[in-house]
């Protein structure tokens, strides 16, 4: 009977042509859809690697007018102990504009064994916050004072910068060179879990954290306290701008909650998902309807075959199933066409995404193609296997 | 070989109620090659789709090689028409886009059978009705005895016992009626089938073994 389909199918290519382009173009449309909802679920799926809450963000711009280093150290280094003097503060850490859910980056390329790697995160921190934001350690140390000396500029990078220059090895005690000239050195002193620092559906970046010298707060805008989640409150809030703002009086001082820069990050990933989902769900209404319409058109235009069927021997439920079997083989070549197309994404790396991730958006595409085809096509099949022989064949 | 007793058909709708037969009683022996005339409306289609099982009677009791037919259901009467019923209709009822060989296939299909089975029993049937070298041809790229003759041939492959014609040489002119009714007539003398038709035409009735008249849906000779 297969075979029997497939020449009824492939001699009326003409009339299928509009039907199968349907189901191809809806497939590819569907296999976009899925491939940024399988992305983004993977990520949310993934720990985010630190912690925000009660973490706030103190963003100020450097106006201390002096060049002198000491200088901007001490004023710096006494501004921290006015903080930490608060109750109600339980860490800060001063670091780069490039703190989580901003969308301030810092990105350059590392060199190891002669293999260059761009788009690294290049955050500049100081050593607390590792304990201000609970970044969890995987293997070596973080920042000691000693590290100011030592021969070699002490880094620290994440996970997947790891995974990426060494595979399985460890990182630590590695050498790397900043960009590709090989005159600044850095060595790894120890690997961290990645962090999500474009929010819950983001994909951690590959990072390197090298530690803040004196030199640094010369150009440092952000600070992030870890606050008491019992005591921090508007009152501390204001007290603490109070407290900034009369200390650095030539600058703009900010204060803004984590928790809500996390909220706003996660909303700008959103809106473009939820317009692509909308988008998406109308067209796979339309061609629902399309398909709908068209198998129910050819039901029609087939009423005498239908009852030519009946009559040679076909029953009620064969000719529903064989009307349901050739909107499935239909469906089946449109998805050999799409898949083909489809593959090519992870054969050829394309955005840069795990080949999981689309293959995973192939076999949903699939799955919803076929059960769209099968619900679509439910029921004109059940229609004409209600057709009557006699009443078919007469108006043919 | 059929037996109808009081066969009985109503249409009804909302409004109307037509009565297409009016207690037809019917023997047609085994072998016999029986035509059925009248004129339009009379019933004759009507009957011939209740002696087919296309179409189920009002009132009356249906018998067909032996075997009563009122309670078989969807899947029975299916199996029953793919083995014992042969069908020729006026406007042949081709697949335009199967070409003549998977059209004769069409009843085999329903059937537990091989390709390579269903292959040999087509082209065998063809034969029988002279168009083998047509195998490979769409119903479209033939003329119209050439078609019904391969109407004749999916409605002989099976090899059925009884084969019902409805106008068969109605839409051809008459050296091709009459090719279409020697062939059924051969059928019929050489095969034993037993062949039932509807007609209009008196010449073609005339051939065959015993001619039945409707009028108004009741039986007049």
């Amino acid at each position: 009977m297969f075979k029997h389909l497939f020449k009824l199918i492939w001699n009326k290519k003409k009339q299928n042509f509009l039907l199968m382009s349907e189901m191809f173009f809806s497939f590819l449309v569907l296999f976009a859809v899925f491939t940024l909802l399988v992305f983004y679920y993977q990520n949310y799926k993934k720990p985010m690697g630190f912690d925000y809450k009660d973490v706030w963000v103190v963003s100020y711009n450097n106006s201390l007018k002096t060049k002198n280093t000491d200088s901007v150290n001490a004023y710096y280094q006494t501004m921290r102990k006015n903080i930490t003097a608060m109750p109600e503060v339980n860490d800060i850490s001063f670091c780069s504009d490039n703190i989580p859910f901003s969308s301030n980056h810092w990105t350059e390329g590392v060199t190891y064994k002669k293999v260059e790697t761009d788009g690294v995160n290049w955050f500049t921190v100081d050593a607390n916050y590792k304990n201000t934001l609970n970044v969890k350690l995987l293997e070596g140390r973080w920042f000691e004072k000693s590290d100011v000396v030592s021969k070699y500029k002490p880094v620290l990078i994440n996970s997947d910068l790891k995974e990426k220059l060494f595979g399985a090895e460890p990182g630590t005690g590695k050498i790397l060179d900043r960009g590709d000239k090989g005159k600044d050195k850095v060595k790894v002193i120890g690997v961290i879990q990645s962090l999500k620092l474009g929010g819950d559906y983001a994909k951690p970046a590959i990072a390197l954290y090298n530690l803040a010298d004196t030199g640094s707060y010369h150009w440092l805008g952000k600070i992030m306290i870890k606050v008491s989640p019992t005591k921090a409150n508007a009152a501390f809030e204001a007290r603490l701008y109070k407290l900034l703002a009369n200390y650095m009086k030539d600058s703009n001082v900010e204060i803004e909650h984590m928790v809500n820069k996390r909220t706003e990050v996660n909303y700008f990933t959103l809106v473009p998902m939820i317009v692509l989902l909308t988008v998406g769900g109308f067209l796979v209404i339309n061609v629902a309807l399309g398909l709908f319409g068209v198998l129910w058109y050819n039901i029609n235009k087939r009423r005498g075959e239908i009852g030519l069927r009946r009559a040679v021997g076909a029953t009620g439920s064969s000719v529903s199933n064989q009307l349901i079997t050739e909107s499935m083989i239909l469906a089946t070549l449109s998805l050999i066409i799409g898949t083909f197309f489809a593959i090519q994404f992870p054969l050829l790396n394309v955005f840069d995404m795990p080949a999981g991730i689309y293959l995973t958006a192939i076999l949903l595409s699939i799955i919803f193609i076929y059960l769209l085809v099968f619900l679509c096509s439910l029921y004109p099949g059940k229609q004409a296997a209600a057709i009557y022989p006699a009443v078919a064949l007469h108006e043919e | 070989m059929i037996r109808l007793q009081n066969i009985e058909k109503v249409y009804r709708t909302d409004t109307i109620e037509t009565l297409a037969l009016n207690s037809v009683t019917l023997d047609v022996a085994k072998g016999e090659f029986l035509s059925i005339m009248g004129p339009s409306g009379c019933g004759k289609s009507t009957l011939l789709n209740i002696m087919g099982l296309l179409d189920a009677p009002s009132r009356g009791m249906i018998q067909i090689a032996d075997k009563k037919t009122d309670n078989l259901s969807d899947k029975q009467l299916a199996q029953f028409r793919n083995k014992t019923l042969g069908f020729i209709f006026q406007s042949y009822h081709l697949i335009n886009d199967l070409q003549v060989l998977d059209n004769v296939e069409l009843p085999l299909l329903y059937r537990d059978t091989t390709a390579k089975e269903r292959r040999m029993l087509a082209t065998e049937a063809l034969e029988k009705v002279g168009l083998s070298n047509r195998i490979k041809h769409f119903p479209t790229q033939l003329s119209g005895g050439q078609r019904q003759r391969v109407a004749i041939a999916r409605a002989i492959v099976g090899k059925p016992d009884i084969i019902l014609a409805d106008e068969p040489t109605g839409n051809l002119d008459s050296a091709m009626g009459n090719e279409i009714m020697d062939i059924l007539i051969n059928l019929n003398r050489n095969e034993g089938t037993t062949i039932v038709m509807v007609t209009h035409d008196e010449n073609m009735a005339h051939k065959t073994h015993r001619l039945v008249r409707l009028f108004d849906g009741s039986q007049v000779q």
